[in-house]
Protein backbone atom coordinates (compact mmCIF):
# COMPACT_ATOMS: atom_id res chain seq x y z
CA UNK A 1 0.00 0.00 0.00
CA UNK A 2 1.40 3.34 -0.79
CA UNK A 3 1.89 5.80 1.29
CA UNK A 4 -1.31 7.96 -0.63
CA UNK A 5 -3.62 5.30 0.25
CA UNK A 6 -2.76 4.78 3.69
CA UNK A 7 -2.94 8.88 4.27
CA UNK A 8 -6.47 8.71 2.43
CA UNK A 9 -7.39 5.96 4.61
CA UNK A 10 -6.83 7.86 7.74
CA UNK A 11 -8.33 10.38 6.42
CA UNK A 12 -11.52 8.53 6.40
CA UNK A 13 -10.59 7.29 9.82
CA UNK A 14 -10.63 10.86 11.03
CA UNK A 15 -14.10 11.72 9.14
CA UNK A 16 -15.38 8.80 10.44
CA UNK A 17 -14.36 9.79 14.07
CA UNK A 18 -15.58 13.01 13.97
CA UNK A 19 -18.87 11.99 12.57
CA UNK A 20 -18.95 9.78 15.26
CA UNK A 21 -18.30 12.71 18.06
CA UNK A 22 -20.81 15.19 16.62
CA UNK A 23 -23.27 12.27 16.25
CA UNK A 24 -24.94 11.33 20.00
CA UNK A 25 -26.22 15.47 20.33
CA UNK A 26 -28.71 13.93 17.02
CA UNK A 27 -29.74 10.86 18.72
CA UNK A 28 -32.34 9.60 21.45
CA UNK A 29 -30.82 8.06 24.57
CA UNK A 30 -31.43 4.18 23.05
CA UNK A 31 -29.76 4.68 19.56
CA UNK A 32 -26.88 6.31 21.28
CA UNK A 33 -26.57 3.35 23.17
CA UNK A 34 -27.24 0.85 20.21
CA UNK A 35 -24.15 3.37 18.69
CA UNK A 36 -21.98 2.89 21.97
CA UNK A 37 -22.25 -1.44 21.84
CA UNK A 38 -21.63 -1.26 17.68
CA UNK A 39 -18.55 0.36 18.68
CA UNK A 40 -17.63 -2.15 21.36
CA UNK A 41 -18.84 -4.72 19.01
CA UNK A 42 -15.96 -3.24 16.11
CA UNK A 43 -13.49 -3.02 19.48
CA UNK A 44 -14.16 -6.84 20.10
CA UNK A 45 -14.33 -8.20 16.56
CA UNK A 46 -11.19 -6.68 16.07
CA UNK A 47 -8.95 -7.61 18.79
CA UNK A 48 -10.29 -11.18 18.37
CA UNK A 49 -8.83 -11.01 14.97
CA UNK A 50 -5.50 -10.42 15.97
CA UNK A 51 -4.75 -13.54 17.08
CA UNK A 52 -7.37 -15.62 15.28
CA UNK A 53 -7.00 -14.22 12.30
CA UNK A 54 -4.28 -12.89 11.86
CA UNK A 55 -2.07 -15.80 13.51
CA UNK A 56 -5.08 -18.47 12.91
CA UNK A 57 -5.12 -19.45 16.91
CA UNK A 58 -9.22 -19.44 17.19
CA UNK A 59 -9.70 -18.71 20.54
CA UNK A 60 -13.16 -19.56 21.92
CA UNK A 61 -12.45 -17.60 26.17
CA UNK A 62 -11.57 -14.05 24.30
CA UNK A 63 -14.40 -12.78 26.88
CA UNK A 64 -12.22 -13.88 29.58
CA UNK A 65 -10.66 -10.73 28.82
CA UNK A 66 -13.19 -8.26 28.73
CA UNK A 67 -14.56 -9.87 32.30
CA UNK A 68 -11.69 -8.97 33.86
CA UNK A 69 -11.64 -5.42 32.55
CA UNK A 70 -15.87 -5.32 33.70
CA UNK A 71 -14.58 -6.40 36.86
CA UNK A 72 -11.45 -4.52 37.60
CA UNK A 73 -13.91 -1.42 36.93
CA UNK A 74 -16.60 -2.25 38.99
CA UNK A 75 -14.45 -3.67 42.11
CA UNK A 76 -12.48 -0.20 42.11
CA UNK A 77 -15.21 2.08 41.55
CA UNK A 78 -17.92 0.22 43.93
CA UNK A 79 -15.66 -0.63 46.37
CA UNK A 80 -12.44 1.70 46.54
CA UNK A 81 -14.03 4.68 45.32
CA UNK A 82 -12.26 5.33 41.86
CA UNK A 83 -12.98 7.53 39.40
CA UNK A 84 -13.97 5.39 36.48
CA UNK A 85 -11.58 6.56 33.64
CA UNK A 86 -8.32 5.02 35.49
CA UNK A 87 -9.50 1.84 36.30
CA UNK A 88 -9.78 1.15 32.73
CA UNK A 89 -6.20 1.61 32.48
CA UNK A 90 -6.08 -1.57 35.30
CA UNK A 91 -8.14 -4.00 33.71
CA UNK A 92 -5.79 -3.63 30.62
CA UNK A 93 -3.01 -4.27 32.46
CA UNK A 94 -4.41 -6.69 34.43
CA UNK A 95 -5.56 -8.58 31.13
CA UNK A 96 -2.22 -8.02 29.79
CA UNK A 97 -0.90 -9.76 33.12
CA UNK A 98 -3.47 -12.88 32.53
CA UNK A 99 -3.26 -12.81 28.56
CA UNK A 100 0.66 -13.70 29.54
CA UNK A 101 0.03 -15.91 31.86
CA UNK A 102 -2.97 -18.02 30.00
CA UNK A 103 -1.18 -17.79 27.04
CA UNK A 104 2.43 -19.30 27.30
CA UNK A 105 0.96 -22.43 28.10
CA UNK A 106 -1.99 -22.57 26.06
CA UNK A 107 -0.45 -21.00 22.85
CA UNK A 108 1.38 -24.52 22.49
CA UNK A 109 -1.67 -25.98 21.67
CA UNK A 110 -2.91 -25.41 17.91
CA UNK A 111 -6.07 -25.75 16.14
CA UNK A 112 -9.37 -27.32 18.44
CA UNK A 113 -7.27 -27.89 21.30
CA UNK A 114 -6.24 -24.38 21.34
CA UNK A 115 -10.04 -23.00 20.93
CA UNK A 116 -11.08 -25.93 23.68
CA UNK A 117 -8.12 -24.66 25.98
CA UNK A 118 -9.30 -20.93 26.06
CA UNK A 119 -12.86 -22.00 26.08
CA UNK A 120 -11.69 -23.62 29.76
CA UNK A 121 -9.64 -20.62 30.67
CA UNK A 122 -12.47 -18.49 30.28
CA UNK A 123 -14.78 -20.64 32.45
CA UNK A 124 -12.55 -20.97 34.96
CA UNK A 125 -12.29 -16.79 35.27
CA UNK A 126 -15.87 -17.15 35.62
CA UNK A 127 -15.62 -19.50 38.33
CA UNK A 128 -13.02 -17.53 39.97
CA UNK A 129 -15.17 -14.65 39.47
CA UNK A 130 -18.40 -16.17 40.91
CA UNK A 131 -16.22 -17.86 44.01
CA UNK A 132 -13.88 -15.20 45.03
CA UNK A 133 -16.94 -13.16 46.93
CA UNK A 134 -14.36 -11.42 49.20
CA UNK A 135 -13.17 -9.91 46.08
CA UNK A 136 -15.98 -10.05 43.74
CA UNK A 137 -19.02 -10.12 46.25
CA UNK A 138 -19.81 -13.46 44.12
CA UNK A 139 -22.91 -14.49 41.87
CA UNK A 140 -24.53 -11.36 43.58
CA UNK A 141 -22.80 -9.59 41.34
CA UNK A 142 -21.82 -5.60 41.66
CA UNK A 143 -23.61 -2.44 41.39
CA UNK A 144 -21.85 0.54 40.51
CA UNK A 145 -22.60 4.27 42.28
CA UNK A 146 -24.59 6.40 39.36
CA UNK A 147 -22.75 9.09 37.88
CA UNK A 148 -23.03 8.37 34.51
CA UNK A 149 -24.39 10.52 31.42
CA UNK A 150 -23.89 8.54 28.81
CA UNK A 151 -21.97 10.88 26.65
CA UNK A 152 -19.04 9.70 28.95
CA UNK A 153 -19.00 6.65 28.18
CA UNK A 154 -19.62 6.86 24.12
CA UNK A 155 -16.81 8.99 24.02
CA UNK A 156 -14.59 6.72 26.32
CA UNK A 157 -15.72 3.85 23.93
CA UNK A 158 -15.12 5.82 20.71
CA UNK A 159 -11.41 6.92 21.57
CA UNK A 160 -11.30 3.09 22.49
CA UNK A 161 -12.33 2.20 18.71
CA UNK A 162 -10.17 4.79 16.85
CA UNK A 163 -7.13 3.20 18.84
CA UNK A 164 -7.95 -0.74 17.95
CA UNK A 165 -8.97 0.10 14.41
CA UNK A 166 -5.31 2.62 14.37
CA UNK A 167 -3.23 -0.81 16.66
CA UNK A 168 -5.00 -3.02 14.23
CA UNK A 169 -4.55 -1.15 10.79
CA UNK A 170 -0.76 -1.13 12.01
CA UNK A 171 -0.19 -4.77 12.11
CA UNK A 172 -2.32 -5.86 9.29
CA UNK A 173 0.11 -3.84 7.33
CA UNK A 174 3.21 -4.37 8.71
CA UNK A 175 5.94 -6.99 8.22
CA UNK A 176 5.08 -7.81 12.24
CA UNK A 177 1.24 -8.99 10.69
CA UNK A 178 2.98 -10.58 7.41
CA UNK A 179 5.06 -13.06 10.43
CA UNK A 180 2.12 -13.65 12.15
CA UNK A 181 0.16 -14.61 8.72
CA UNK A 182 3.33 -16.97 8.38
CA UNK A 183 2.39 -18.51 12.03
CA UNK A 184 -1.01 -19.02 10.79
CA UNK A 185 -0.18 -20.67 7.49
CA UNK A 186 2.52 -23.41 8.44
CA UNK A 187 4.17 -22.60 12.13
CA UNK A 188 7.24 -24.38 11.13
CA UNK A 189 8.27 -22.80 8.03
CA UNK A 190 7.77 -20.06 9.96
CA UNK A 191 10.31 -21.18 12.94
CA UNK A 192 12.64 -22.23 9.77
CA UNK A 193 12.67 -18.78 8.26
CA UNK A 194 13.65 -17.18 11.56
CA UNK A 195 10.10 -15.88 13.22
CA UNK A 196 10.53 -16.78 17.05
CA UNK A 197 7.30 -17.82 16.64
CA UNK A 198 6.36 -18.39 20.82
CA UNK A 199 7.18 -14.49 21.16
CA UNK A 200 5.13 -13.45 18.38
CA UNK A 201 2.20 -15.51 19.55
CA UNK A 202 2.51 -14.19 22.67
CA UNK A 203 2.71 -10.20 21.42
CA UNK A 204 -0.17 -10.93 19.68
CA UNK A 205 -2.23 -12.90 21.76
CA UNK A 206 -1.44 -9.92 24.71
CA UNK A 207 -2.49 -7.10 22.27
CA UNK A 208 -5.66 -9.08 21.42
CA UNK A 209 -6.18 -9.03 24.98
CA UNK A 210 -5.90 -5.75 25.98
CA UNK A 211 -8.77 -3.73 24.41
CA UNK A 212 -11.74 -5.83 25.39
CA UNK A 213 -10.38 -5.42 28.27
CA UNK A 214 -10.67 -1.45 28.35
CA UNK A 215 -14.35 -2.53 26.12
CA UNK A 216 -15.10 -4.41 29.23
CA UNK A 217 -14.68 -1.57 31.84
CA UNK A 218 -16.21 0.84 29.97
CA UNK A 219 -19.60 -1.39 29.59
CA UNK A 220 -19.31 -1.56 33.30
CA UNK A 221 -19.90 1.92 33.79
CA UNK A 222 -21.95 2.05 31.36
CA UNK A 223 -24.61 -0.68 32.45
CA UNK A 224 -24.00 0.26 35.99
CA UNK A 225 -24.60 -3.61 37.17
CA UNK A 226 -22.21 -7.02 36.26
CA UNK A 227 -22.17 -10.18 37.60
CA UNK A 228 -19.95 -13.69 36.46
CA UNK A 229 -22.74 -14.49 33.99
CA UNK A 230 -22.86 -11.51 32.11
CA UNK A 231 -19.70 -10.10 31.67
CA UNK A 232 -18.43 -13.74 31.20
CA UNK A 233 -21.41 -14.77 28.55
CA UNK A 234 -19.63 -17.62 26.32
CA UNK A 235 -21.90 -15.81 23.51
CA UNK A 236 -19.78 -12.74 23.78
CA UNK A 237 -16.35 -14.78 22.66
CA UNK A 238 -19.12 -16.66 19.76
CA UNK A 239 -19.98 -12.85 18.47
CA UNK A 240 -16.60 -11.70 18.28
CA UNK A 241 -15.76 -14.68 15.77
CA UNK A 242 -18.65 -14.69 14.14
CA UNK A 243 -18.20 -11.22 12.88
CA UNK A 244 -14.82 -11.62 12.46
CA UNK A 245 -15.59 -14.66 10.14
CA UNK A 246 -19.24 -12.65 8.47
CA UNK A 247 -16.21 -9.62 7.44
CA UNK A 248 -13.25 -11.71 7.24
CA UNK A 249 -10.92 -12.74 9.02
CA UNK A 250 -7.47 -11.70 8.55
CA UNK A 251 -8.22 -8.35 7.14
CA UNK A 252 -9.01 -5.11 9.23
CA UNK A 253 -11.88 -4.17 7.48
CA UNK A 254 -13.68 -7.23 7.71
CA UNK A 255 -14.17 -7.57 11.66
CA UNK A 256 -15.46 -3.85 11.53
CA UNK A 257 -18.24 -4.86 8.94
CA UNK A 258 -19.32 -7.91 10.52
CA UNK A 259 -19.41 -6.30 13.64
CA UNK A 260 -21.97 -3.72 12.31
CA UNK A 261 -23.83 -5.82 10.23
CA UNK A 262 -24.10 -8.75 12.89
CA UNK A 263 -24.68 -6.29 15.81
CA UNK A 264 -27.23 -4.60 13.86
CA UNK A 265 -28.72 -7.66 12.68
CA UNK A 266 -28.96 -8.72 15.90
CA UNK A 267 -30.53 -5.24 17.90
CA UNK A 268 -33.42 -5.75 15.02
CA UNK A 269 -34.01 -9.42 15.51
CA UNK A 270 -34.22 -9.60 19.02
CA UNK A 271 -36.13 -6.69 19.36
CA UNK A 272 -39.18 -7.99 17.29
CA UNK A 273 -38.28 -12.17 18.16
CA UNK A 274 -37.21 -12.07 21.22
CA UNK A 275 -35.73 -15.57 21.31
CA UNK A 276 -35.58 -15.87 17.39
CA UNK A 277 -31.83 -13.90 17.13
CA UNK A 278 -29.92 -17.33 18.38
CA UNK A 279 -32.25 -19.19 15.67
CA UNK A 280 -30.97 -16.98 13.08
CA UNK A 281 -26.94 -17.14 14.35
CA UNK A 282 -26.79 -20.51 13.89
CA UNK A 283 -28.49 -19.91 10.44
CA UNK A 284 -25.81 -17.49 9.63
CA UNK A 285 -22.87 -19.74 10.82
CA UNK A 286 -24.04 -22.36 8.67
CA UNK A 287 -24.53 -20.07 5.65
CA UNK A 288 -21.43 -18.06 5.92
CA UNK A 289 -19.33 -21.42 6.53
CA UNK A 290 -20.88 -22.70 3.61
CA UNK A 291 -21.12 -20.17 1.11
CA UNK A 292 -17.88 -17.35 2.38
CA UNK A 293 -15.94 -19.70 4.16
CA UNK A 294 -13.56 -16.52 3.74
CA UNK A 295 -15.87 -14.01 4.90
CA UNK A 296 -17.50 -10.76 2.73
CA UNK A 297 -14.12 -9.40 2.27
CA UNK A 298 -13.06 -13.59 1.05
CA UNK A 299 -15.58 -13.13 -1.38
CA UNK A 300 -14.44 -9.45 -2.45
CA UNK A 301 -10.61 -10.64 -2.91
CA UNK A 302 -11.75 -13.56 -4.80
CA UNK A 303 -14.02 -11.56 -7.60
CA UNK A 304 -10.57 -8.99 -7.76
CA UNK A 305 -12.53 -5.87 -6.48
CA UNK A 306 -10.30 -5.80 -3.17
CA UNK A 307 -6.30 -6.45 -3.83
CA UNK A 308 -4.89 -9.11 -2.18
CA UNK A 309 -2.46 -9.29 0.70
CA UNK A 310 -1.93 -6.61 3.16
CA UNK A 311 1.11 -5.05 2.48
CA UNK A 312 1.03 -4.70 -1.26
CA UNK B 1 33.86 -27.25 20.73
CA UNK B 2 36.62 -26.63 17.89
CA UNK B 3 37.19 -23.82 15.47
CA UNK B 4 37.24 -24.66 12.00
CA UNK B 5 39.86 -25.45 9.78
CA UNK B 6 39.23 -22.78 6.77
CA UNK B 7 37.28 -25.10 4.12
CA UNK B 8 34.94 -26.62 6.33
CA UNK B 9 31.55 -24.42 6.09
CA UNK B 10 29.70 -27.00 9.09
CA UNK B 11 30.63 -29.89 10.56
CA UNK B 12 28.20 -32.63 11.84
CA UNK B 13 29.81 -34.80 14.42
CA UNK B 14 28.28 -38.44 15.44
CA UNK B 15 24.86 -37.10 14.95
CA UNK B 16 21.80 -39.23 16.69
CA UNK B 17 18.16 -38.94 16.37
CA UNK B 18 16.09 -41.96 17.10
CA UNK B 19 12.19 -42.05 16.76
CA UNK B 20 11.09 -44.37 19.72
CA UNK B 21 12.76 -48.01 18.34
CA UNK B 22 13.80 -46.01 15.08
CA UNK B 23 16.93 -45.03 15.10
CA UNK B 24 17.07 -42.78 11.62
CA UNK B 25 20.24 -41.58 12.07
CA UNK B 26 22.65 -43.30 14.01
CA UNK B 27 26.32 -41.84 14.65
CA UNK B 28 26.39 -39.90 11.27
CA UNK B 29 29.53 -37.02 10.71
CA UNK B 30 30.55 -35.60 7.96
CA UNK B 31 32.28 -31.93 7.22
CA UNK B 32 30.75 -29.65 4.18
CA UNK B 33 33.13 -27.85 2.44
CA UNK B 34 32.87 -24.17 2.53
CA UNK B 35 31.87 -22.78 -1.07
CA UNK B 36 30.66 -25.54 -2.99
CA UNK B 37 27.87 -27.96 -4.18
CA UNK B 38 27.62 -31.13 -2.10
CA UNK B 39 25.14 -33.88 -2.77
CA UNK B 40 23.50 -35.61 0.33
CA UNK B 41 22.21 -39.15 -1.12
CA UNK B 42 20.88 -42.95 0.12
CA UNK B 43 17.84 -44.59 -0.50
CA UNK B 44 14.74 -43.88 0.80
CA UNK B 45 14.60 -44.16 4.74
CA UNK B 46 18.43 -43.54 5.17
CA UNK B 47 18.03 -40.49 6.98
CA UNK B 48 18.67 -37.64 4.65
CA UNK B 49 16.08 -35.26 5.37
CA UNK B 50 16.00 -36.01 9.52
CA UNK B 51 19.67 -35.36 8.90
CA UNK B 52 18.29 -31.75 7.78
CA UNK B 53 16.31 -31.35 10.56
CA UNK B 54 18.75 -31.86 13.11
CA UNK B 55 21.38 -29.22 11.14
CA UNK B 56 18.39 -26.49 11.07
CA UNK B 57 16.65 -26.87 14.17
CA UNK B 58 13.44 -28.41 13.31
CA UNK B 59 14.40 -32.12 15.64
CA UNK B 60 16.82 -31.50 18.11
CA UNK B 61 19.41 -34.46 17.94
CA UNK B 62 19.80 -37.13 20.79
CA UNK B 63 23.40 -36.82 20.88
CA UNK B 64 26.11 -35.36 18.75
CA UNK B 65 27.20 -31.72 17.62
CA UNK B 66 26.58 -29.21 14.47
CA UNK B 67 30.01 -27.08 14.35
CA UNK B 68 29.18 -23.86 12.94
CA UNK B 69 31.57 -21.25 12.89
CA UNK B 70 32.98 -22.16 16.18
CA UNK B 71 29.62 -22.81 17.65
CA UNK B 72 27.42 -25.88 18.22
CA UNK B 73 23.93 -25.31 16.67
CA UNK B 74 23.01 -28.57 18.18
CA UNK B 75 19.74 -28.05 20.76
CA UNK B 76 19.12 -24.39 18.86
CA UNK B 77 15.52 -23.28 17.65
CA UNK B 78 15.18 -23.18 14.09
CA UNK B 79 14.92 -19.83 14.07
CA UNK B 80 17.89 -19.23 15.92
CA UNK B 81 20.22 -21.50 13.71
CA UNK B 82 18.43 -19.58 10.61
CA UNK B 83 19.49 -16.33 11.94
CA UNK B 84 23.70 -17.22 12.52
CA UNK B 85 22.92 -17.98 8.39
CA UNK B 86 21.89 -21.29 7.75
CA UNK B 87 18.46 -21.67 5.30
CA UNK B 88 16.62 -24.37 3.71
CA UNK B 89 13.72 -25.33 1.70
CA UNK B 90 11.80 -28.59 2.29
CA UNK B 91 11.03 -32.07 0.24
CA UNK B 92 7.08 -30.93 -0.12
CA UNK B 93 7.06 -26.90 -0.61
CA UNK B 94 6.23 -25.45 2.42
CA UNK B 95 4.83 -21.31 1.15
CA UNK B 96 2.60 -19.97 3.12
CA UNK B 97 -0.40 -20.32 0.91
CA UNK B 98 -3.07 -17.48 1.74
CA UNK B 99 -0.05 -14.43 1.13
CA UNK B 100 1.28 -12.90 -1.75
CA UNK B 101 4.30 -13.58 -3.15
CA UNK B 102 5.85 -10.65 -1.76
CA UNK B 103 4.07 -11.52 1.42
CA UNK B 104 6.10 -14.82 1.51
CA UNK B 105 8.95 -13.23 1.39
CA UNK B 106 8.71 -10.08 3.40
CA UNK B 107 7.85 -12.77 6.07
CA UNK B 108 11.32 -13.86 6.51
CA UNK B 109 13.16 -12.52 9.63
CA UNK B 110 16.60 -11.78 10.65
CA UNK B 111 16.93 -8.75 8.67
CA UNK B 112 17.72 -5.89 10.79
CA UNK B 113 16.63 -3.70 7.73
CA UNK B 114 14.17 -0.93 6.86
CA UNK B 115 10.74 -2.06 5.30
CA UNK B 116 11.97 -0.42 1.92
CA UNK B 117 15.06 -1.86 2.09
CA UNK B 118 13.60 -5.50 2.85
CA UNK B 119 10.96 -4.62 0.05
CA UNK B 120 13.50 -3.65 -2.77
CA UNK B 121 15.58 -7.18 -1.84
CA UNK B 122 11.84 -8.84 -2.09
CA UNK B 123 11.48 -7.96 -5.28
CA UNK B 124 14.64 -8.65 -6.32
CA UNK B 125 15.32 -11.85 -5.50
CA UNK B 126 11.26 -12.36 -7.07
CA UNK B 127 12.26 -11.01 -10.41
CA UNK B 128 15.35 -13.76 -10.06
CA UNK B 129 13.50 -16.43 -10.00
CA UNK B 130 10.80 -14.90 -12.83
CA UNK B 131 7.81 -14.56 -10.61
CA UNK B 132 7.56 -11.03 -10.79
CA UNK B 133 4.61 -10.87 -12.93
CA UNK B 134 2.82 -13.54 -9.74
CA UNK B 135 4.01 -10.86 -7.23
CA UNK B 136 0.54 -9.95 -6.02
CA UNK B 137 -0.74 -13.44 -6.27
CA UNK B 138 -1.56 -16.09 -3.69
CA UNK B 139 1.25 -18.69 -2.87
CA UNK B 140 -1.27 -21.17 -3.47
CA UNK B 141 -2.23 -20.24 -7.00
CA UNK B 142 1.21 -21.25 -8.16
CA UNK B 143 2.07 -24.20 -10.41
CA UNK B 144 4.30 -26.80 -8.04
CA UNK B 145 7.18 -25.71 -9.78
CA UNK B 146 6.63 -21.86 -9.10
CA UNK B 147 6.19 -22.71 -5.68
CA UNK B 148 9.74 -24.51 -5.39
CA UNK B 149 11.19 -21.19 -7.09
CA UNK B 150 9.30 -19.25 -4.41
CA UNK B 151 10.38 -20.98 -1.76
CA UNK B 152 14.01 -21.10 -3.48
CA UNK B 153 13.90 -17.14 -2.99
CA UNK B 154 12.29 -17.03 -0.09
CA UNK B 155 15.45 -18.89 1.57
CA UNK B 156 17.48 -16.32 0.02
CA UNK B 157 15.99 -13.17 1.86
CA UNK B 158 19.09 -12.62 4.44
CA UNK B 159 21.58 -13.85 2.35
CA UNK B 160 22.38 -16.99 3.95
CA UNK B 161 25.72 -18.56 3.50
CA UNK B 162 24.85 -21.85 3.88
CA UNK B 163 21.80 -22.98 1.75
CA UNK B 164 20.29 -26.77 2.42
CA UNK B 165 17.84 -27.70 -0.44
CA UNK B 166 15.71 -30.78 -0.14
CA UNK B 167 15.41 -32.52 -3.37
CA UNK B 168 14.89 -29.25 -5.31
CA UNK B 169 13.83 -31.56 -8.73
CA UNK B 170 11.31 -33.39 -6.96
CA UNK B 171 8.24 -32.36 -9.08
CA UNK B 172 9.71 -29.85 -11.30
CA UNK B 173 10.08 -30.11 -14.90
CA UNK B 174 13.03 -29.85 -17.06
CA UNK B 175 13.10 -26.45 -18.19
CA UNK B 176 12.51 -25.08 -14.67
CA UNK B 177 14.79 -27.61 -13.23
CA UNK B 178 17.96 -26.07 -15.04
CA UNK B 179 16.47 -22.43 -14.79
CA UNK B 180 17.22 -23.78 -10.46
CA UNK B 181 20.28 -25.16 -11.04
CA UNK B 182 21.22 -22.14 -12.72
CA UNK B 183 20.49 -20.32 -10.23
CA UNK B 184 22.33 -22.53 -7.72
CA UNK B 185 25.50 -22.21 -9.43
CA UNK B 186 25.36 -18.60 -9.29
CA UNK B 187 24.72 -18.77 -5.80
CA UNK B 188 27.95 -20.80 -5.17
CA UNK B 189 29.83 -18.44 -7.29
CA UNK B 190 29.02 -15.59 -5.12
CA UNK B 191 30.80 -18.09 -2.29
CA UNK B 192 27.65 -19.78 -1.09
CA UNK B 193 27.98 -23.06 0.54
CA UNK B 194 25.00 -25.69 -0.67
CA UNK B 195 23.70 -29.21 0.55
CA UNK B 196 21.11 -30.83 -1.81
CA UNK B 197 19.48 -34.05 -0.76
CA UNK B 198 18.63 -35.20 -4.01
CA UNK B 199 17.57 -38.84 -5.41
CA UNK B 200 17.77 -37.15 -9.19
CA UNK B 201 21.33 -38.82 -9.95
CA UNK B 202 21.89 -36.90 -12.82
CA UNK B 203 21.57 -33.37 -10.67
CA UNK B 204 24.00 -35.05 -7.70
CA UNK B 205 26.55 -36.34 -10.58
CA UNK B 206 26.39 -33.57 -12.40
CA UNK B 207 26.39 -30.71 -10.04
CA UNK B 208 27.87 -31.62 -6.74
CA UNK B 209 32.14 -31.50 -6.11
CA UNK B 210 31.32 -33.69 -2.85
CA UNK B 211 28.84 -36.47 -2.36
CA UNK B 212 28.30 -37.93 1.09
CA UNK B 213 26.02 -40.91 0.93
CA UNK B 214 24.13 -42.21 3.84
CA UNK B 215 22.39 -45.37 4.62
CA UNK B 216 20.60 -46.63 7.67
CA UNK B 217 21.61 -43.27 9.21
CA UNK B 218 25.17 -43.30 9.26
CA UNK B 219 27.41 -41.93 6.41
CA UNK B 220 28.89 -44.92 4.67
CA UNK B 221 31.06 -43.35 1.84
CA UNK B 222 31.98 -39.85 1.22
CA UNK B 223 33.77 -38.43 -2.34
CA UNK B 224 33.74 -36.69 -5.99
CA UNK B 225 31.32 -38.07 -8.12
CA UNK B 226 33.31 -40.76 -10.02
CA UNK B 227 34.66 -41.84 -7.48
CA UNK B 228 30.83 -42.42 -5.59
CA UNK B 229 29.78 -44.01 -9.09
CA UNK B 230 32.23 -46.99 -8.33
CA UNK B 231 31.60 -47.15 -5.04
CA UNK B 232 30.95 -51.30 -3.74
CA UNK B 233 29.35 -49.93 -0.81
CA UNK B 234 27.15 -47.17 -2.26
CA UNK B 235 25.79 -49.64 -5.24
CA UNK B 236 25.20 -52.09 -2.40
CA UNK B 237 22.74 -49.70 -0.59
CA UNK B 238 20.77 -48.37 -3.44
CA UNK B 239 20.91 -52.21 -5.72
CA UNK B 240 21.51 -54.64 -2.88
CA UNK B 241 24.56 -57.39 -2.39
CA UNK B 242 25.97 -58.75 -5.67
CA UNK B 243 26.05 -62.63 -4.93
Amino acid sequence: MTRVEHLRNLALLGACAVALAILPHALTVYLRSFVLFTMMYVVLALSWNIISGFTGYTSFGHVAFYGIGAYACAILVADYRWHWLPTLGVGAVLAAVVGVAIGYPVLRLKGPYFAIAMLGAAEGTRVVATVWDGLTHGGLGISLPSAETSLETYYAMLVLMLLTVVVAYGVGHSRFGVRLNAIREDEVAAEALGINATLYKLTAFTLSAVFPAVAGGIQAYKVLYIDPPSVFFVQITIAMALMSMLGGKGTVIGPIVGAILLYTAQELTWVNFPTAHLIAYGLFIVLVARFMPRGLMGFAIDRGWVRKGMVH
Amino acid sequence: MGAHPDGIALEARDLRKAFGGVRAVDGCSFAVPRGKISGLIGPNGSGKTTTFNLLTGLAAPDGGEVLYRGENLAGLKPYQIFRRGVTRTFQVTRIFREMTVLENMLSVTGLDVPDRVARARAEELIAFVNLTHLRAEYGGRLSYGQQKLLEFARALMTDPDLILLDEPAAGVNRTLLQHLLDHIHRLQGQGKTIVIVEHDMNVIMNHCERIFVMDGGVKIAEGPPAEIQRDERVLEAYFGRRR
